[in-house]
């Protein structure tokens, strides 16, 4: 045990004061491999974060795994009937005690913006879907359970809606006049982020002030989507049993439809290609930091054989040269692997690469993933096994008696 | 029992598109523990392969060659190497420093290649070895800002530093002068005297041969006993010997 400690410590003593001696050899490979570990490790978080970006926009639309999401028709279309079917929703949702969900109405609504009035898209929800859709806020906050309670309606804007009335600060409770609505005034609480290609200015307003600003003949002309968060697991089940439950609800003509809508009901993970690229790019750059790598140790190992001669002569058994040989280039690559790592962190996290992987911004902004910095590591210790092989080979292969005359 | 020994040993290379070569011709040798032997001999006439079978670095092709009463060739190439590293010091003509390390970094080498005490205190022991051939101050110093004396005596510091029982010296004043070689010489002798290590010396000079108990020469890969090695010390363009075949050679030691 003792001698294969000393062996393991001396071999690392030998490695190490050959990539002191040779620093400039060292230094090209430690580039090239530093490079090439920093490019995958790099890859792999801006994978990570361009997933969570992917994720979010895919929730931001779908709502998160898992959205059940149901589409309801009673036969009675009347205000009665539609009461009655929501009504029936409102039941489910106590049963099974889903407390995220939420009735969702697309629409657009004349605004009345500083110089024009312009057509603006209005979603019209309850509290709970921001949270559903992982809405992010800019500016304010989300809808609060009690503000439906509020006599004056409320809503939340986009981005370009908030820049049209020229970003007016919140605190003074900006309000704007939806001339759709019987020109209601309504209070500005909240900015949302949007993608950079959306330039529509839209809002969100809540389903109660909605209802109640609205010509009840307009209102019952519409049925609303329902959307609820679930558990993923429980997500088939409740899926066939809500379909069953509600289907005896709304009547023998009218029809419910509960499918999910989350990026997770896909048989497919949306990032899978992302991933797969960024996995490539990252391996066809090791693959030319290893060889270089290879080259380099080619090459040294050749200008070498007297010394490895030498170090025959003294005691050193070809296992030990072979050892020697490979922990060289091991410890070069491992120390090139950390430099590597530590710049894919600074890289990755500095805020304008994570603005532009995550195209715009997330709201939970992933720190740099361990895994990507442990990968990084052990790639680069694996290459700098691999590359360490073929000159190891030869180092052993070399005649010890050639070699001291060499 | 002999620290080495060769027992007709033949030494042949195979040449392309031609009849082997051989290299040494049925040498017999024993060295004992402590001794000292000088080799002589022309260029070619095989005395680098005769050191490198005493060094275990070659092989015979035929005869017998034993370190300590134990068969070389049946050694596992792994044992070979480190009963080579643990009693079998070497010195070379050219000195063989490892460039970019300094004198002591030199002289630690072979302690890599240990075990127990001698490898954990590898530094120390060196420094001390160091400081016993007169360089205990240019431990830091490298090869090439060494003079060749110096670089001898790292040399000679680097091969006694595991304590072994065989010193192998060729030509170690080769590429010195008269001087400073005669110098260096007496500081090997000493050393060796001090271990108690035997030591055998390949050279052209008959002056330095002259410094050994016992005295060959190889000529076309026969060994023979010089017996006037020491009375044609100074006179290396001289045969030294008409000796008896290393057979007889043998039989005398």
């Amino acid at each position: 045990m003792g001698g294969f400690l000393a062996g393991v410590v001396g071999a690392c003593a030998e490695a190490w004061q050959e990539v002191r001696i040779h620093k400039g050899r060292v230094l090209l490979s430690l580039i090239g491999v530093a490079v090439a570990v920093c490019a995958l490790s790099g890859a792999v978080a801006m994978s990570a974060i361009a997933q969570q970006a992917t994720i979010e926009q895919a929730d931001s639309a779908g709502g998160r795994a898992a959205t059940l999401t149901m589409s309801m028709q009673p036969s009675d279309s009347t205000a009665t009937g539609r009461q009655q079917a929501t009504q029936a929703w409102f039941d489910v949702l106590d049963r099974y005690e889903i407390s995220y969900a939420s009735r969702v109405f697309w629409g657009s609504s004349r605004v009345q913006f500083p110089d024009s009035v312009q057509e603006a898209g209005m979603t019209v929800v309850d509290q709970p879907y921001g949270e559903m859709h992982r809405t992010r806020m800019v500016e304010g906050s989300w809808f609060q359970p009690g503000d439906s309670a509020r006599l004056a309606p409320v809503v939340v804007i986009n981005t370009p809606f908030w820049e049209s009335l020229g970003s007016p600060d919140l605190a003074t409770h900006p309000t704007v006049t939806i001339d759709g609505l019987g020109g209601a005034k309504a209070v500005i609480i909240g900015v949302y982020g949007t993608s950079s290609w959306d330039t529509w200015p839209s809002m969100f307003m809540l389903t109660g002030h909605f209802e109640s600003l609205l010509d009840p003949v307009q209102a019952a002309g519409s049925m609303p989507q329902y959307e609820m968060w679930v558990p993923p697991d429980l997500a088939r089940e409740l899926q066939t049993r809500i379909q069953a439950e509600l289907s005896g609800a709304v009547g023998a003509q009218g029809f419910v439809s509960v499918d999910r809508s989350d990026w997770g009901a896909q048989m497919d993970d949306p990032t899978t290609i992302l991933r797969v690229i960024t996995m490539v790019i990252g391996g066809i750059i090791l693959l030319l930091g290893a060889l270089s790598l290879v080259n380099i140790a080619l090459v040294t190992v050749r200008q070498r054989i007297r010394e490895i001669g030498i170090r025959r002569s003294f005691g050193a058994t070809s296992g030990r040269v072979f050892f020697a040989v490979m922990m060289e280039s091991v410890v070069a690559t491992v120390v090139a692997g950390i430099v590597g790592v530590i710049l894919a962190v600074l890289l990755v996290q500095s805020p304008m690469v994570s603005e532009l992987v995550s195209f715009g911004g997330i709201s939970d902004v992933p720190p740099f993933p361990a895994s990507a910095a442990v990968f990084g590591l052990v790639v680069a210790t694996v290459v700098g096994a691999l590359a360490g092989l073929i000159p190891a080979i030869i180092a052993v292969r070399v005649k010890v008696i050639d070699a001291i005359r060499y | 029992m002999s620290l080495i020994e060769l027992t007709a040993v033949t030494r042949t290379v195979l040449i392309p598109d031609a009849d082997p070569l051989t290299i040494l011709d049925g040498v017999s040798l024993r060295v004992e523990p402590g001794e000292r032997v000088s080799i002589v001999g022309r260029s070619g006439s095989g005395k680098s392969t005769l050191l490198n079978l005493l060094g275990m670095l070659d092989l015979p092709t035929t005869g017998e060659l034993s370190f300590e009463g134990e068969s070389v060739p049946a050694m596992k190439p792994g044992r070979r190497d480190r009963v080579r590293g643990s009693n079998v010091g070497f010195i070379f003509q050219q000195f063989n420093l490892l460039d970019g390390r300094t004198a002591l970094e030199n002289v630690t080498m072979p302690l890599l290649y240990a075990r127990g005490p001698r490898f954990w205190g590898r530094e120390r022991i060196a420094a001390d070895i160091l400081d016993r051939v007169g360089l205990g101050h240019r431990l830091s110093a490298l090869p090439g800002s060494l003079s060749g004396g110096e670089q001898q005596r790292v040399a000679i510091a680097r091969a006694l530093v595991r304590q072994p029982k065989l010193i192998l010296a060729d030509e170690p004043t080769g590429a010195l002068d008269v001087e400073t070689g005669q110098s260096v010489m007496t500081l090997l002798d000493e050393i060796v005297r001090e271990e108690n290590a035997a030591l055998v010396t390949i050279t052209h000079d008959p002056a330095i041969a002259a410094r050994s108990d016992r005295h060959f020469r190889l000529d076309r890969g026969v060994l023979t006993v010089a017996e006037g090695a020491a009375r044609n010390a100074g006179r290396a363009d001289e045969p030294v010997t008409d000796g008896p075949v290393a057979d007889d050679a043998v039989a005398v030691l």
